[in-house]
């Protein structure tokens, strides 16, 4: 007789919501290795957190006037650091190269992207290691980090900043330094950063000569000191006590704050901090904005946004929101081909596929942005990537423009939060804009 | 360039931006020695000064005195604030009294010179050059050091030498205790004869000789377990992480 049980109830296959298979392969990992898992990228989280999805532009009707799309100036040019510095710094577009240390990024990508910043109007930042020869080269306006480990300084190289950014943390890892493994401290890396060759470079989390706030208003002003006072101070804080870390960073004498959000990237980081640290680039934002209006310096210290900004749209809510600017970095690596399906059998070989790579850390990437391997970094044409990054700065202006003229703004710095509406009942509260189909914001 | 004999500045009653700027025209200008009265332990004097030349300070000096240096000579008769020297590329800077904390920080070259003592952190991410203490330093000192050489000859604080990298550290007293992969070296003839002619130079003869003997001095270096993780050696990476 037929076992008729065996064709009539096969047995699904349950899965665990706690110990899912990503969270037994965490725990297989760990008992091989003993050490918990770094990598690359940023959070992999899905978004459960609000975002700037979470938000609707609400363009002009009878109650506001549009301009038109394709023939109306709306003004992109951006000024920063106008509160003490001689010469604040002018740009064409609200969109900045953030910082990537050379090192974390090869010698084509750090020269892909100063090539594309320069020829746009806009600005690129250094990163740990100080500046690369690249940036040097090919850079219009450079913004100059100043990082808890100073590998690199220079002098002279700060000097010729178009502006300088004190790093106090960032988002993908706030509270924590930098990694480089041994795989990327090549010869040349080593050399620069004043390392030995091959070693887990672990960065420090804190400056080796500031502690606090009282400590960093006098090195804010050794930074105007030694630039003659004649360009901005930035001040880069990773989000998390955003709203009192800015109000510090405001009143320590800072012409400019960067916010930098916890889906901020990262060449290598303990995945942990990458998933269960920091705060939302949305939510920081609006902190930013609140810190900056109650201590009276809204307008008069801008604020730069990063961590996460994709596109002209995530641009343009950030900046309604209250950012003069925003930083990009994974949007402008991807636009040189980061996890694009070229050398497929090289993602492979890292265990991943192209559009899920994020290995970074290993220093094998297959289309040479993140890496110091001499012949995989010739998978990265310089010319080519500048005009790819080039394309995509453009576009993503295109897009931020697009949406300010459907609001009737002839500037895009104009962009507001009664521009837009919320699209779930946690944006409403964070941003303070109504919830679509209310008049109502949520926690008012 | 003609030589110009020794310029005074008196700080009383000048800001520290115009403070600065008259040492860096006067350098510039060819002056050979310029001397700062009245500095009154103010924060950020003689910063990102680029052109060689002696500035001597005539009393104490705040914050980051010699911050972002590359080529002149300071001297401080009197002490100095936190971050003196701090991310010097070439240069010297020689302190008559005591430091603050963090002194020499991210030096990557030139010499540092304190006649007293220095407090926690001395050397802190050192990528190069010569610190030397003649007194005692507090603790951390060499934390995270680079490269370069440290010389105490005092006796310090703890955590001595914590997770350098490539930093040569000798000290001349007591070590507080080490620091998280610092571990003792022997001392090679040749580097007790460098260490006698280190001091010799450095520090006046009559000072010299309160000073141990250059093969006195214990040699501290990385023990190098925390430049690749390695999971057999967790004990020590659950100390320094």
């Amino acid at each position: 007789m037929k076992n008729e049980a065996s064709h009539l109830a096969r047995p699904l296959l349950q899965t665990s919501g706690t110990y899912s298979p990503d969270v037994m392969q965490g725990i297989h990992t760990k008992a091989e290795t003993g050490i918990y898992e770094i990598r690359g990228y940023g959070t992999l989280r899905p978004r459960r957190w609000a975002t700037f999805d979470d938000l609707t532009f609400l363009p002009c009707g009878l109650t506001r006037i549009p301009l038109e799309g394709y023939r109306e100036k709306c003004s992109t040019r951006t000024v920063l650091g106008g509160r003490f510095a001689k010469r604040p710094l002018e740009l064409e577009i609200p969109i900045m190269i953030t910082g990537m240390s050379w090192g974390a990024l090869s010698y084509n990508a750090k020269a892909a992207l100063a090539k594309a910043a320069a020829k746009v109007g806009t600005s690129n930042t250094t990163g740990d290691g100080g500046l690369s020869p690249a940036e040097r080269e090919f850079a219009r306006d450079y913004v100059y980090e100043v990082l808890p480990s100073r590998y690199g300084i220079d002098v002279h190289d700060l000097r010729g900043a178009s502006a300088i950014e004190l790093t106090i943390g960032q988002g993908a890892k706030p509270g924590t330094g930098g990694l480089l493994l041994g795989s990327k401290i090549s010869e040349t890396i080593a050399h620069q950063r004043d390392l030995p060759v091959g070693v887990d470079q672990r960065s420090p989390a804190r400056h080796p000569d500031m502690l606090g706030p009282d400590d960093m208003v006098i090195k804010i002003e050794e930074l105007r000191e030694a630039t003659d006072g004649q360009v901005p101070i930035f001040v880069k804080l990773g989000a998390s006590r955003t709203y009192d870390d800015v109000k510090l960073a405001a009143k320590c004498g800072a012409d400019v704050v960067v916010v930098d959000g916890m889906e901020g990237g990262t060449g290598a980081s303990p995945a942990i901090l990458q998933e269960h640290t920091g705060i939302p680039t949305l939510a920081a934002v609006c902190e930013a904005r609140a810190a900056l209006e109650d201590c009276g310096l809204y307008g008069e210290v801008q604020l730069i946004i990063a961590g996460g900004i994709r596109d002209g749209v995530d641009a343009a809510k950030a900046m309604a929101l209250g950012a003069d600017a925003v930083y990009i970095g994974t949007a402008a690596l991807i636009s040189l081909n980061c996890n694009k399906p070229l050398y497929v059998e090289d993602y492979q070989a890292l265990g991943t596929e192209p559009y899920h790579c994020h290995h970074c850390h290993t220093g094998r990437c297959p289309v040479g942005i993140t890496t110091q391997d001499p012949e995989l970094m010739k998978r990265l044409d310089i010319e080519e990537g500048a005009e790819r990054a080039l394309n995509l700065l453009r576009a993503m202006t295109l897009e931020i423009q697009m949406l300010a003229r459907a609001c009737g703004k002839s500037d895009v710095h104009h962009l507001e939060p009664e521009d837009m509406a919320a699209l779930t009942m946690e944006a409403s509260i964070i941003c303070g804009v109504p919830l679509a189909g209310t008049r109502k914001v949520f926690g008012r | 360039m003609v030589e110009i004999a020794a310029v005074a500045i008196d700080a009383e009653t000048l800001s520290t931006r115009e403070v600065n700027a008259l040492i860096r025209s006067r350098l510039q200008g060819g002056a050979t020695e310029i001397i700062v009265e009245n500095p009154n332990a103010r924060h950020n004097l003689a910063v990102a000064l680029l052109q060689p030349g002696r500035v001597r300070f005539l009393g104490s000096v705040g914050y980051y005195c010699g911050g972002l240096m590359d080529g002149a000579e300071i001297h401080v008769q009197g002490s100095a604030g936190w971050g003196l020297a701090e991310s010097m590329s070439h240069g010297s800077v020689v302190v008559h009294g005591g430091a603050g904390n963090g002194a020499a920080a991210a030096i990557r070259g030139g010499t540092v010179v304190i006649h007293g003592d220095a407090a926690a952190r001395l050397g802190v991410s050192m990528k190069g050059g010569l610190v030397l203490v003649g007194g005692d330093c507090g603790y951390m000192a060499g934390f995270m050091g680079q490269k370069g050489t440290l010389v105490v000859c005092g006796n310090t604080g703890a955590a001595f030498a914590d997770s350098m990298y490539a930093t040569t550290c000798y000290v001349g007293g007591a070590i507080g205790n080490l620091g998280t992969d610092a571990v003792i070296e022997t001392l090679t003839p040749e580097e007790a004869g460098m260490l006698n002619g280190l001091l010799a130079e450095h520090l006046p003869p009559a000072v010299r000789a309160t000073k141990p003997a250059g093969r006195d001095f214990k040699k501290v270096v990385a023990g190098r377990k925390l430049w690749n993780f390695d999971k057999h050696n967790w004990k020590t990476w659950q100390d320094a992480l």
